[in-house]
């Protein structure tokens, strides 16, 4: 516009139309015609520079909206169509960890620097339906294929995912490796219910996500375990099944942060149970239980898990209890072993900010210029594992056990402080003391574990 | 085993059965894909209507509008705009949905009276007041210093009216010499100073921007404007020779199944040649194709001699391929200015 009226008022001026001299043509009636005509058109000029500037201005506001938009931020870093059908994003998970046993030989942990996991994660989704996620683990000395799966969104209500990921059961499993309040998972996910598998499950959200529901198809893994092989050890399949209600989701009440469900796995199986490599570890990741390599699978192998989780403001309590049952032999001997965990682990997040299953946003990032604190949280629980009697029972000939497995129960008490100097960075921190006890007659209890676990880890 | 096969069936069964539930809900929302100058019209047609679905059976209906130029609005929903009903501005249009999109039948057109067109337009210019310029014709657009505002043909459909009426005009006065219709119509978009997209965008740029001296309008538009900002800005000029359109109207198959709005989309697009329909359609200054509220608003609409497309360019296939694709007489013509 104030190009509009410069250009204007230099042709008014250079036609002498507001200087002194006009009164020298102002009679004249054909110039002044003759200039009233270059106005307008000089003025339709500039109106139709002006209406191309706006239609092209138009045309790249609308041609913005269909082109393909770069996202960088917290959730990480991706690709993404106008109309958010496809989509490719780059995400990361690093842990930096230190171990620290304390009053411990080597045989019952060693104090050592390791990465724990380093796992990127390439997702997206195509078709606006068609989730694909895939996840290698560089971080054991074989690097892994944790997550590789495809997830088509028909309906809310009606998914199918297929490939390898974790299998619907145990609540705590289902939490992220970045979102946990504790350094290490406790005895219901890490050593009795399984981790990831491959199969196939239909899965999805009934009235408006206040249930969730999964069945499922697998391949079988241990107890605790995931299937790294990529392979089936049995002909029969692992079927698995999970139900999680939030009965105040989205409500004003008090409840809306809680939610409560059943889950469980069921197969058959008849083989060498080595072949399954069940490993229960202490929370310091030390076998403390294996099978004889004698022992066969014989039967029904399930597992049961009702669970449940309650948050509230930056009060979070999560709960999850675990029994296995696997029919097994070993020679003329047959069982039915009932092994039990369970966990209770409560956390508060000191820096106000809301708990939830999920990681804490803290109001304030860490920053030393600014004087952000980030959001800080302490935590404590309690876990226990306790195998059947049976497990242990005979002569070290006819035990279902290892020799070198004499523990049946495990009680394990944990504190951890946590630093989320960002939503991406945390620093967290664990102390666990587990005592162990002996199901083997004249057998010593396991030495105490005592153990501080320190974190680094960055996610996005 | 064969019991955790048969509770997983019925599990899957027992959810199909409740999605269908959820879906019938009485709240249902359509959306119209339409051309740019029917915001109006669809304003009016779609409070009549929800009013008409509510009486007749009790559910609640809201239309959702998008406007933009025709062939444009084609291609969104091609892409994937889930566009319950189309209303474009010509059928070419509507047939890319069948021809590109799979999204509707070959024979959509014949499912509807009136090849599907429940109201017709034509093409009249609008010029300022007392017509300063004395244009009366199409042969006034191509003089020099005339400036004629028209939207661009590749985009909307207003403009291929437009140009094919100017066309046609041209053949009539050549003998049909397509030469000289060509050079007509070339040095008639010589005069055009600016395209536009769609045909409300130049209404824009002629009422609103004050460009250039005539605007090719469609007949509902020009009436509009003339509504809007009173006979002592504007005038309606008819000329001896127009085009008949007819802008169709049509569910889109694919959208209306999967969403489960079939019954509705049809009955929303049949009230449309219901006698409040049509009452809707000719306030709007659209020609009403029934015969009784025609008669009704006869004196309305000026009397102008008509050809169709059919007629003069064999059908809107052949008139896009000839006059409107990529490298065609557009093309040349407008590449050339």
């Amino acid at each position: 516009m104030s190009f509009k009226k410069t250009l204007l008022g230099s042709l008014l001026i250079s036609g002498g139309i507001i200087t002194s001299p006009a009164t020298a043509f102002a009679n004249d009636s054909s110039e002044l015609e003759q200039l009233r005509a270059l106005v307008q058109e000089l003025d339709q000029k500039v109106r139709v520079l002006d209406r191309k500037s706006e239609i092209a201005s138009e045309e790249a506001a609308a041609a913005k909206k269909t082109a393909p938009v770069l996202v960088a931020g917290d959730k990480g870093f991706g690709l993404k169509s106008a109309d958010g059908n496809f989509e490719f994003k780059l995400r990361g998970l690093l842990q930096a960890d230190k171990r620290t046993f304390f009053d411990a030989d080597e045989s019952q942990g060693r104090d050592e620097y390791l990465l724990r996991r380093v796992r990127p994660t390439f997702e997206g989704t195509v078709f606006g339906k068609y989730d694909f996620r895939f996840t290698p683990d560089f971080a054991p000395g074989t690097p892994n294929i944790q997550d590789a799966y495809i997830n088509a969104r028909f309906l809310p209500w009606f998914k199918v995912q297929a490939g390898k990921f974790k299998v619907p059961v145990s609540l705590e499993r289902l939490q992220s490796g970045s979102d946990l309040r504790f350094v290490e998972r406790s005895y219901v996910a890490n050593s009795l219910l399984p981790n990831r598998d491959v199969g196939v499950q239909i899965h999805g959200d009934l009235l408006e996500g206040k249930v969730n529901y999964a069945v499922g198809v697998f391949d079988g893994t241990a107890d605790g375990g995931s299937n790294s092989s990529n392979t089936d050890n049995n002909i029969d399949k692992d079927y698995a099944a999970r139900i999680f209600v939030e009965p105040f989701k989205g409500s004003d009440s008090a409840l809306s942060g809680l939610g409560f469900g059943l889950a469980g796995t069921t197969a058959d199986w008849s083989g060498p149970i080595s072949e399954a490599n069940h490993n229960y570890r202490t929370p310091g990741q030390q076998t403390f239980f294996q099978y004889h390599s004698s022992v066969n699978a014989d039967g029904k192998q399930t597992r049961l898990s009702p669970q449940f989780y309650y948050y509230t403001g930056p009060f979070g309590v999560i709960g999850e209890y675990a029994r296995v049952k696997h029919d097994v032999s070993r020679g003329s001997r047959s069982e039915t072993l009932s092994h039990d965990a369970w966990q209770l682990a409560a956390s508060w997040v000191l820096t106000g900010e809301d708990n939830s299953f999920k990681s804490i946003t803290p109001k304030q990032a860490f920053d030393i210029d600014k004087g952000g604190w980030g959001a800080w949280e302490i935590a404590l629980r309690y876990s226990e594992i306790d195998l059947d009697d049976d497990t242990f029972e005979g002569a070290a000939g006819v035990r279902f056990a290892n020799a070198s497995s004499t523990t049946d129960k495990a009680q394990s008490w944990a504190g951890g402080v946590n630093w989320y100097l960002n939503k991406n960075v945390k620093l967290q921190t664990t102390y666990e003391h587990t005592n162990f006890s002996s199901g083997v007659a004249g057998a010593d209890d396991r030495e105490d574990e005592k153990v501080l676990f320190s974190r680094f880890q960055v996610a996005f | 085993m064969k019991f955790l096969y048969l509770s997983l069936s019925t599990f899957i069964a027992l959810l199909a059965l409740i999605n269908p539930l959820r879906l019938e809900a009485a709240d249902v929302t359509l959306l119209n894909v339409s051309y740019d100058p029917t915001r109006e019209l669809y304003q009016d047609y779609n409070a009549a209507f929800a009013k008409y679905w509510k009486g007749k059976t009790g559910d609640n209906v809201t239309i959702k509008q998008s406007h933009g130029g025709s062939g444009k609005q084609a291609r969104a929903i091609i892409d994937g705009l889930e566009a319950d009903v189309a209303t474009l501005a010509l059928a070419y249009d509507v047939d890319q949905l069948s021809d590109k999109g799979k999204l509707i039948p070959k024979d959509w057109q014949k499912r509807l009276q009136h090849n599907s067109s429940p109201y017709t337009s034509t093409i009249v210019f609008l010029v300022r007041k007392g017509n300063p310029k004395k244009i009366k014709d199409w042969n006034d657009l191509v003089k020099p210093g005339i400036s004629v505002i028209t939207p661009n043909p590749k985009t909307s459909g207003g403009a291929r009216w437009n140009y094919l009426a100017a066309w046609a005009y041209a053949l009539k006065q050549n003998n049909n010499d397509e030469a000289k219709a060509k050079v007509f119509v070339g040095k008639l978009f010589k005069n055009v100073p600016v395209l536009d997209s769609g045909a409300r965008g130049s209404t824009t740029t002629f009422v609103e921007r004050g460009i250039g001296d005539v605007l090719l309008a469609w007949e509902n538009e020009a009436f509009l404007a003339k509504k809007e900002l009173g006979p002592d800005k504007v005038e309606i000029v008819v000329p001896s020779l127009s085009i008949l359109a007819e802008p169709p109207v049509t569910v889109v198959d694919k959208v209306v199944d999967k969403r489960k709005t079939r019954k509705v989309a049809e009955a929303y697009l049949q009230y449309l040649y219901s006698e409040e329909g049509q009452e809707i359609a000719a306030k709007n200054y659209y020609r009403p194709t029934l015969e009784s509220v025609a008669k009704k608003y006869e004196a309305q609409f000026p009397k102008v001699s008509l050809i169709t497309i059919d007629d003069v360019f064999g059908g809107w296939a052949k008139a896009q391929k000839t006059h409107f694709s990529d490298g065609g007489v557009f093309d040349q013509i407008y590449g050339a200015r």
